[in-house]
């Protein structure tokens, strides 16, 4: 068991885009990643009010990094991938109490 | 009077007396922690580690097809064909994560092809007293909706 303070970091973004998060956040350090298919559920009238077009499928990359480059990575993924990017990707992190199996 | 103590019908206050599975929180009205443990595994192991969890009174799980992000040229290096995982997202009781993570840690040395990631968010709210019986296997303490 690691006490090491470690966040995950959760990044959803269009399918297709996890790639090219994931190079940029190893570029700020971040070793590797998982990702999961899922589906964004905005209505129509969020569309409209914001004149934005949502794309359903989403994959949601989860990386765990250490705290001290937790602000690195996310900065990475925004650039890559933000709002204003055709990923139309968000991101947080959230800090995990435990982590078991990291070397 | 604490919320908990409501729930059981137990007028008095019985702080003193609480029984040894249900641990002092700080004035909390829930007297187990709640944390989602979020396990990475291989997809074809999936089955076994939600089994080897379960047994920690878990009671609500699940899993969801996922695959890492190992780039192609590595994959090709190593001689690995697929990276098909599993992450499994169990809702744990505090007091069982400790004996959880060392369970789990063992397994990740040994189980062949059974390496993974583990680790745990805790909860910081949750609404239902019945769910969170349920979640935290409070088998006699909460009855019902009460």
């Amino acid at each position: 068991m690691n006490e090491k303070e470690y966040e995950m970091i959760f990044c959803i973004i269009n399918a297709g885009f996890s790639e090219e998060v994931m190079d940029a956040a190893r570029e700020a350090g971040a070793r590797g990643g998982t990702v999961i298919r899922a589906r964004g559920t905005a209505g129509k009238e969020a569309e409209e009010r914001f004149s934005i077009t949502i794309h359903p499928d989403k994959e949601v990359l989860m990386i765990l990094v250490p705290k001290d480059i937790k602000d690195a990575v996310l900065e990475a993924v925004y650039k890559s991938a933000g709002m204003g990017t055709a990923g139309q990707g968000i991101a947080f992190s959230m800090a995990v109490n435990k982590t078991v199996g990291l070397q | 009077m604490p919320f908990w103590d409501k729930l059981k019908g137990n007028e008095r206050d019985n702080s003193e007396e609480k029984q040894e599975n249900e641990p002092e929180r700080n004035g909390s009205a829930a007297p187990f922690g709640l944390e989602l443990l979020i396990t990475i595994v291989e997809k074809n192991k999936a089955e076994f580690y939600m089994d080897m969890i379960q047994a920690y009174e878990v009671n609500f799980q699940f899993s969801a097809p996922a695959h890492g992000t190992a780039k192609a040229e590595i994959l090709n290096y190593l001689g690995i064909t697929d990276t098909d995982k599993a992450v499994i997202f169990s809702v744990v009781r505090e007091d069982k994560l400790d004996d959880l993570a060392y369970m789990l840690e063992q397994k990740f040395k040994t189980v062949k092809n059974g390496k993974g990631v583990a680790v745990s968010v805790p909860f910081t709210s949750m609404i239902g007293t019945s769910v969170y019986a349920f979640l935290c296997n409070a088998v006699n303490t909460v009855k019902g909706d009460e």
